[in-house]
């Protein structure tokens, strides 16, 4: 369980979350949406103490972490498995590389063991062809494949952590990516997604969260969402009436 | 309104200074403490050594016939054109060497150091490696501060040979020396207290200038703007130290091996 007790965060005067408080249950699937620089990534960063909040408590599983230092983090960031914007795939290191890191990092496996998990991952996201490619030369779709594999590879996480995974990649890319988070929570493990787009977080999500200078003005199911009288909202969701794939038929609706 | 903005920087200046050292303390106890990371280390250092080979060459080529061009025509006016040997290698040895390798070193390998971990850091490659679990400054710090131990005194004494034939060229080419008596002039100047403080220069120079340019690296903030501003202050910052860490160690090494100024 995921537990903000009165959390506040501001980059400089720029109040970023503002007495933030909601708890999010590590099956739960959960979409945060909201402008830019309304907070969102804020929120993620916040869950692995990438940054510490100027005010209250961030509990996680009953853990304070925000008085934690780096060595602190590391058990508990080991329970989340999170995808950043854009991917951010190590630059100086073949797409094998990237997926390897953590095993070379953290496991004692020989090259071929590493090899064959490494296969076996790619495969699965699609993209075992790129296995020596550097990240330079992948298509911004496949970029995110192999930060997905990435993530698979590191531990075995009790929740993924999505920043704005369909962000820049046009339709096919983006429903192909919604597809591929949905397939990797098959066994009942949630996660929390950032997105500013309302169609991706449709077709993810069973709560919604949507932020606006640092506060939660909206925290509930598909159904509330979609009826809200909210004028903020309803001009996000007035994105699904511009003939793009909606709710998308073969996702759960 | 003025005193105020004074206030915020003196505070800005101190908590920087703090997590500067507290970067530099964290790195450096990565270089006895596990984690090693060998094969990082090694990339660095051909980055920095063996990529910096050829620059370092042609510009203490240049200074050292540019140097022994000066003193012999200043020299020769006195009629003590037979010292000239002496003094370039007194020059390049003590103090011209260690900071112009430096300097080359500040301005191509720590400019590299500072826009590659700027470029991390805004792309989130440095979250992810927390996420991970990683230690960024065990990771990416600490094997660019060996690599600068090691590699910029190979690199200055390879700067100061190459400096010293430029300036033997020179001399027996364009001065009409003797070269016999040119090279019997640079070895007596080899002796142990000049190398000494030739050698221990560019150790501290290197650990400056790569904690310099990882720190601003790494608290690069506000996209391609703040990446420029990161990588000019690494480059900036690092010369204005070599320039006062030199006279300061000049000073020392004076005081302590006995010369009398």
């Amino acid at each position: 369980m995921i537990e903000f007790d009165h959390v506040s965060f501001a980059y400089g005067a720029n109040h970023v979350l503002q007495d933030l408080s909601l708890s999010i249950g590590f099956g739960e699937r959960v979409a945060v949406l909201g402008g830019s620089g309304d907070g969102k990534t804020t929120i993620l960063k916040v869950i692995l103490g990438l940054i510490k909040p100027d005010a209250g408590r961030v509990l996680i599983d009953g853990e304070d972490i925000t008085t934690r230092d780096e060595e602190g983090l590391r058990e508990i960031r080991m329970k989340f498995s999170m995808v950043f914007q854009e991917g951010a795939l190590f630059d100086s290191l073949t797409v094998k590389e990237n997926v390897a890191f953590c095993l070379r990092e953290y496991t004692h496996l020989s090259e071929e063991d590493i090899d064959r998990k490494v296969r076996d991952i790619l495969s699965m996201v699609g993209v075992e062809a790129a296995m020596h490619l550097m990240p330079e030369e992948l298509s911004g779709g496949m970029h995110r494949r192999v930060a997905l594999a990435r993530s698979l590879a590191a531990f075995d996480p009790k929740m993924f952590l999505y920043d704005e995974p369909t962000t820049g990649l046009d339709p096919i890319n983006a429903d192909n990516i919604c597809r591929l988070i949905l397939d990797l929570a098959h066994n009942g493990k949630g996660y929390i997604v950032v997105t500013h787009k309302v169609v991706d977080a449709l077709k993810l999500a069973e709560r919604f969260l949507f932020l606006k200078s640092g506060v939660i003005f909206f925290d509930g199911g598909r159904e509330e969402l979609m009826t809200t009288a909210d004028p903020d909202i309803r001009r996000f969701i007035s994105e699904l009436n511009y003939g793009t794939d909606t709710h998308g038929e073969d996702f759960p609706s | 309104m003025r005193g105020r903005v004074h206030t915020i920087g003196l505070r800005e200046l101190i908590f920087n200074l703090q997590d500067f050292y507290l970067l530099s303390y964290r790195a450096s106890l990565g270089i006895i403490r596990r984690p090693f990371y060998i094969k990082d280390t090694i990339e660095q250092m051909d980055y920095a050594g063996a990529g910096s080979f050829f620059i370092v060459v042609l510009i203490s080529l240049f200074v050292g016939m540019a140097l022994s061009l000066q003193i012999s025509a200043e020299l020769s006016t006195l009629g003590l054109k037979m010292y000239t040997g002496k003094i370039v290698g007194i020059s390049i040895i003590r103090e011209l060497g260690p900071v112009v390798v430096a300097v080359v070193y500040a301005g191509r390998v720590g400019s590299g150091i500072a826009s590659e971990l700027g470029s991390m850091v805004l792309g989130h490659q440095v979250d992810t490696l927390r996420v991970f679990g990683v230690d960024p400054t065990r990771k990416l710090v600490t094997p660019r501060i060996v690599s600068a131990l090691l590699m910029l005194p190979v690199l200055t004494i390879i700067g100061d040979a190459v400096s010293l034939l430029g300036g033997y060229y020179i001399a027996v080419n364009v001065a009409h020396q003797s070269g016999t008596f040119y090279w019997s002039s640079i070895r007596e100047v080899l002796d142990f207290e000049n190398v000494f403080s030739g050698i221990l220069k560019p150790f501290v120079f290197g650990y400056l200038i790569a904690n310099i340019c990882c720190f601003m690296g790494l608290s690069t903030q506000g996209g391609a703007v703040g990446m420029r501003r990161s990588t000019t202050r690494a480059v900036v910052y690092s010369m204005i130290v070599i320039v006062i860490t030199d006279f300061v160690l000049t000073r020392a090494l004076l005081y302590i091996l006995g010369f009398s100024v």
